[in-house]
């Protein structure tokens, strides 16, 4: 059952972004996963999104992450883009709960970029 | 026809790639990292026992084995005497070993093992050759093949004049699907020279030449339409160049690569092209290009291209017509669209 979803998901989060931004992009692989620190999440492997998308289309994207989330059963903390170091790639699409361990790294700041290769589009702070 | 076909390495793929012998002229393979490295990327590491058992079982079904060292960039290493010693050691136990032929890009490698060996040197692709200068120098060092640079696989005016200038055999890479005139190309290739090369291998997470090749593929499917591969139906029309042709695409699984040995063995070929293309193999998920849509549009129009689109468009109004995109993919309600309902920018 839970296979069926993310096939469909991937689907779905696929022509959605293309629909918005207007190129065939490749939502080439999504995966659910687990870290030894206690995160997990969710990572959609991207091809042929760009940074400049994110930027321009951020208050459109934010619904559709948001969804994304809720189909699949997860809470993320944050939900952020991850860009190939130097480039304006963005090679995946990321949504991780954190654990104690790691959400001080994300906290720190307060900008978009936590780090440059990182672009943060949803941070739940804690209060 | 020589088809001279990619193994990913191990005997299981041999013997795989092998219950086809009758359409395999050739096997060609990397040997281990760690001695001069490949510059392409590279599923597994063998060792000499291993390239002497795979090169036992090729010749006994009657199929010859070449070794591919055409690692771009070596950082000099092969210029000091340690790395000599080495390098030649190396390829000291390849000949030993029976090897048929050893695929190299830099010159100094080709000069060096021609001279001191009893084998056969190839021209990697990534020596670059496109003009019939080119040829004639490395066949002037010793070479017995040169695979010219796929670059000018469309260019039969440049063809035709390394087929006059030089009598060594000539190999032409079919299937891949680089982009024209990369701009990457030799940064590309230096970097895998690198990544499957002798220590130190960089760590890298991304591989920033292969996705921003895909995205501007993504964003702009001409420029798979422009990469000079040649269809297994247009192999006719090189005839009078060359009769050997070499398939790339050595990390795929064995099953693709017979589908490819099967397409160029009989010429023809009834799927999406993207099946048969080599390099942007993550793109096959996303374009479907009927390969049948493509007859006889090297002859009509390529055989002549001035390789001026901005003045031409044939090709941008042939990626409209010919490119479809996979909607849906891996539901039920999968289907093909034309690429540009999707597409607002070009």
């Amino acid at each position: 059952m839970i296979l069926e979803e993310i096939l469909k998901n991937r689907a779905g989060f696929e022509e959605k972004i293309r629909k918005l931004i207007g190129r065939p992009v490749l939502l080439i692989e999504l995966d659910m996963f687990a870290l030894p620190c206690g995160c997990s999440g969710i990572t959609a492997n991207m091809r042929g999104l760009e940074f400049d998308d994110l930027e321009v289309f951020e208050q459109q994207i934010l619904p559709l992450v948001k969804e994304m989330a809720e189909n699949l059963g997860v809470k993320p903390t944050v939900t952020f883009a991850r860009l190939v170091p130097g480039s304006s790639i963005v090679a995946s699409l990321n949504w991780r709960t954190l654990c104690p361990r790691c959400y001080p790294e994300f906290a720190r700041g307060a900008g978009k970029m936590p780090r440059p290769d990182l672009y943060m589009l949803v941070f739940e702070r804690r209060k | 026809m020589k088809l001279f076909v990619p193994s990913p390495g191990h005997i299981d793929s041999l013997k795989e790639l092998l219950t086809q012998k009758e359409k395999i002229y050739s096997i060609f393979m990397a040997g281990s990292p760690d001695y001069i490295g490949t510059g392409r990327s590279n599923l597994a590491s063998p060792q000499l026992e291993d390239i002497k058992e795979q090169t036992e079982f090729a010749h006994k079904n009657g199929v010859k084995m070449e070794l591919v060292l055409n690692s771009s960039c070596m950082g000099g290493r092969q210029l000091t005497p340690e790395g000599y010693r080495t390098n030649h050691w190396y390829v000291e136990k390849l000949v030993d070993i029976g090897i048929d032929s050893i695929v190299v890009a830099d010159p100094y490698l080709v000069e060096t093992i021609s001279r001191d060996f009893d084998v056969d040197v190839v021209v990697s692709v990534l020596a670059f050759v496109d003009s019939p200068q080119k040829a004639e120098f490395f066949e002037d060092l010793g070479a017995k093949s040169i695979v010219i640079d796929s670059n000018v696989n469309r260019h039969f005016d440049v063809l035709h004049a390394i087929r006059d200038s030089v009598d060594c055999e000539l190999k032409l890479l079919v299937n891949e699907g680089c982009l024209y005139r990369c701009p990457f190309r030799y940064a590309h290739f230096n970097f895998f020279s690198h990544a499957f090369g002798p220590e130190p291998r960089p760590n890298v997470l991304d591989d920033y030449y292969y996705l921003k090749c895909l995205e501007l593929r993504i964003e702009n499917p001409e420029l798979i339409i422009k990469s000079p591969w040649i269809r297994p139906e247009d192999i006719k029309l090189y005839r009078d160049i060359t009769d050997v042709y070499k398939i790339g695409g050595r990390t795929h699984f064995v099953d693709w690569i017979l589908n490819c040995v099967n397409a160029y063995y009989n010429e023809s070929y009834d799927g999406n092209l993207m099946d048969i293309l080599d390099c942007p193999k993550d793109l096959k998920d996303l374009y479907n290009i009927p390969n049948r849509s493509l007859d006889g549009i090297l002859e009509k129009q390529w055989t002549n291209c001035k390789k001026v689109c901005n003045k031409c468009g044939y090709c941008r109004t042939l990626t409209k017509k010919v490119t479809q995109v996979y909607s849906n993919g891996g539901t039920e309600h999968q289907m093909c669209l034309p690429w540009d309902t999707i597409a607002v920018k070009t």
